[in-house]
């Protein structure tokens, strides 16, 4: 049987051809960034959930002839039509609107084989276009599992483009990809469907003007007019260019003309579409098996989002996963913390005593090595993530908490941005793209970085260490205690979210419409390679910025220098560190904290696990014992005030944890707020109101805990 | 090594990271964002936009 013109090898192209662009586009969740990974070789996070990607990425493939190709990889969308910041970028890269990002020559559609009439309207969408599509129906197995037959030959035949079946996640149809990609004449579309006599002259007006005044192709401009007229194109990006005034000018006219007829033309056209797109499924998918009852996702699904036993197993996976994170990470810990010692005490027995000798122990090692030693902690917590989020259980969690969101006027889909935040602020705010209304969206950046993120982990874990020390504690006390912490950064996200609903930000109660994905056994591969992507950032990390500012803050803390004579402790408190710890005391006694730890609540503005290495430098640079090293947690074990008490008291511990809960200790999430609002007004508002409260309530903790004789 | 010359090369290291962390500082003001560090879009992916 001879094979389809596109999987047959073709010949090379020209020497003198530039290096071709393709874009990836697709539903949400229909599997783009696999197919990405797996063309360009990168690593790029993928999640079995809508919204995973909100910018678009690039990479290069290579064609069978070692020919280089450009892939964007783009937000979802179902259709053109951008409702949200992320679907705008994905309108404007295929319009040619954008200035950074050039138009992509060829189109690679993904559809989501399991739903394709749906899948196909924003294929139907491209087609339009006039640029060359390959169309690649992925899922082709969960397809076939759930009895559909998809004749692939009478759909490439329909659209007059090459459709290739796929299954992304196991490299299937890979090759017949490539090959498809290689040809340097792929067709053009030739798709033909029936737009209302009413609405051709509208498309006809703008078109011209499109041609005329905004320098687009025909056919292109087209498609943009047809857009125009469904959609009201009010959703812009930076780095977008604006449309000229003349085809504004046709475009308000005709909206004026329709508004006083009182039809709903943009209704009809969206209509003419899905019919010609019915007409097209009708043709080419057919229920080989008719489904027998609810499936197996239906199943488990009918216990995950339950009103009660939904909140029940996602209790049970938290506490799973903290229990993970005090049992099985105990033993590779100490064995970290104990080898950093032994090493910073094989470097005094070698060293004369001096200043080289005191950075490398009390600043590198101290430092870094007291946040290494959380590193098992982090991988157990991003390989839930990770096992999460493939299974498709991220999407349940969002719905369960859309019940609760939703009564504090929070949008469902900040679910997701919420939980994203729990391993880093930063992507959470970036994942804020997905959400239509801009009032919501900056509702959620506000508070997103409230959800405990893995930054704040190291200080809970060591201030849980401080407060119960030994191995006599039972673990589920210590797992209460982290919940709790996470509970606490949880409700506080949801008041100040009702908060700014009812004064800063009033607005209609959202409404969430989110695709539940299939569950989908979990890929160990993909899970252990996010997981090692973590783990490198968060050693890369401790190898770079936090040795940076384990080097400084030991200057900081070494000189001046004291008089001869002179204790550790001595020389610590008379330091530009000590200075300033001291200079900050005033404003964090009332919440039990003195200047040490004033030090490390300055230094930790930078990042929140800076705390840790903090303690880490300043504390061994106070230490009586120079010629051997304790272990962090020992040495806050003998701190005391000037009076004799204990500095790390429950009390002080717990009072500590609250503030980190709440203050917002991060300049990179500072950053990223201020580029996602365009403006410094509201990172200020966000670093005020957090910190305030953080203070407001250490110092109701601290002063009501003394009160009661704690 | 004696005391004095590991003053010395103690303050040359702190020298070069505070130049390091401030040079960080400043990149990052011209293209706010996490730098990569977070795991979110790595600057690779960004950059090559502009090629």
């Amino acid at each position: 049987m001879p094979l389809p013109p596109h999987l047959q090898p073709s010949a090379p192209p020209a020497p003198d051809r530039r290096q071709p662009v393709y874009a990836l586009v697709g539903n949400p969740n229909c599997g783009k960034s696999t197919l990405f990974n797996a063309l360009t070789g990168l690593k790029q996070k993928i999640g079995n959930y809508p919204g995973v990607t909100v910018e678009k990425k690039t990479g290069t493939a290579w064609s069978q002839h070692g020919q280089p190709l450009t892939v964007i990889d783009l937000p979802g969308a179902y259709s053109l039509a951008a409702r949200s910041p992320d679907e705008a970028v994905l309108r404007d890269v295929l319009l040619g609107r954008r200035t950074d990002t050039p138009m992509p020559d060829r189109i690679i559609c993904i559809a989501d084989s399991t739903n394709l009439e749906r899948n196909l309207y924003i294929v139907h969408q491209i087609l339009d276009l006039g640029r060359p599509v390959i169309l690649v129906l992925n899922m082709m197995d969960l397809a076939a599992q759930a009895g559909l037959d998809i004749r692939v030959a009478r759909l490439s035949e329909a659209l007059g483009i090459p459709v290739i079946p796929c299954e992304a996640t196991n490299g299937r149809g890979l090759v017949e990809l490539k090959l498809a990609m290689s040809r340097p004449d792929l067709p053009l579309p030739r798709h033909s469907w029936s737009i209302p006599a009413p609405i051709a002259a509208a498309v006809s007006e703008l078109q011209a003007s499109l041609v005329e005044n905004d320098r687009r192709a025909p056919l292109i401009a087209r498609a943009e007019a047809l857009l125009l007229l469904t959609d009201q194109d009010t959703v812009r990006v930076a780095g977008s260019t604006t449309l000229s005034p003349r085809t504004l000018e046709i475009f308000q006219s005709w909206q004026k003309r329709w508004g006083t007829s009182g039809t709903d033309w943009a209704g009809s056209l969206v209509q003419s579409r899905y019919d010609a797109i019915t007409g097209l499924t009708a043709n080419v998918v057919r229920q080989a098996t008719a489904p027998a009852g609810p499936n197996t996702s239906d199943r488990i699904d009918a216990v995950v989002t339950h009103p009660v036993w939904g909140w029940l197993v996602l209790g049970a996976v938290m506490t799973a996963l903290f229990v993970s994170i005090f049992t099985l990470a105990q033993a590779p810990m100490d064995w970290i913390g104990n080898h950093a010692s032994l090493l910073a005490d094989a470097v005094k027995h070698r060293m004369a005593p001096g200043d080289l000798r005191d950075l490398i122990t009390d600043g590198a090692i101290g430092g870094v090595g007291s946040v290494i030693t959380f590193l098992p902690q982090i991988l157990i917590l991003f390989f839930f993530i990770g096992l999460l989020e493939s299974t498709g259980y991220m999407a349940r969690a969002a719905f369960i908490m859309d019940r609760l969101m939703s009564r504090v006027g929070l949008n469902g889909k900040s679910f997701i941005p919420m939980l994203s935040s729990y391993a880093c602020a930063i992507p959470g705010i970036m994942a804020t793209r997905t959400i239509e209304d801009p009032k919501d969206r900056l509702v959620t950046i506000l508070v997103a970085p409230l959800m405990s993120c893995s930054a704040r982990l190291p200080v809970y874990l060591l201030m849980i260490a401080a407060l119960m020390p030994g191995n006599q504690v039972p673990v589920p006390a210590k797992v209460g205690l982290m919940l709790l912490m996470y509970a606490l950064g949880t409700l506080g996200a949801f008041g100040f979210a009702w908060l700014f609903k009812r004064t800063l930000l009033k607005g209609e109660p959202p409404l969430m419409i989110m695709e539940l994905p299939p569950y989908r056994l979990p890929r160990l591969r993909d899970v252990l390679q996010q997981m090692g992507g973590r783990a490198w950032i968060f050693l890369r990390r401790a190898g770079t910025f936090i040795l940076g500012i384990s080097i400084v803050l030991w200057f900081l803390a070494a000189y001046p220098k004291a008089s001869a004579g002179a204790n550790p402790a001595q020389q610590l408190a008379q330091s530009f560190a000590g200075r300033a710890g001291h200079a900050l005391e005033p404003v964090i006694k009332p919440l039990g904290f003195d200047w040490q730890i004033g030090i490390g609540l300055i230094s930790s503005f930078a990042a929140r696990e800076v705390f840790v290495s903090t303690m880490g430098v300043v504390f061994n640079a106070s230490a009586d014992d120079k010629e051997n090293t304790a272990p962090l947690q020992q040495a806050m074990g003998k701190a005391r005030w000037p009076d004799g008490r204990a500095l790390f008291t429950p009390l002080a511990c717990f009072s500590l944890m609250i503030f980190y809960v709440f203050a917002m200790q991060c300049m990179s999430t500072i950053a990223v707020v201020k580029r996602e609002t365009n403006s410094w007004k509201w990172p200020i508002f966000q670093t005020v109101y957090m910190t305030g409260t953080a203070w407001m309530l250490s110092f109701i903790v601290y002063q009501t805990g003394s009160a009661l004789g704690f | 090594m004696s005391p004095e010359l590991q003053t010395v090369v103690a303050l040359v290291l702190v020298a070069l990271a505070a130049g390091w962390l401030v040079r960080r500082a400043l990149a990052k003001r011209k293209k706010p964002g996490c730098g990569s560090d977070c795991g979110c879009a790595a600057e690779k992916f960004k950059s090559s936009l502009k090629q």
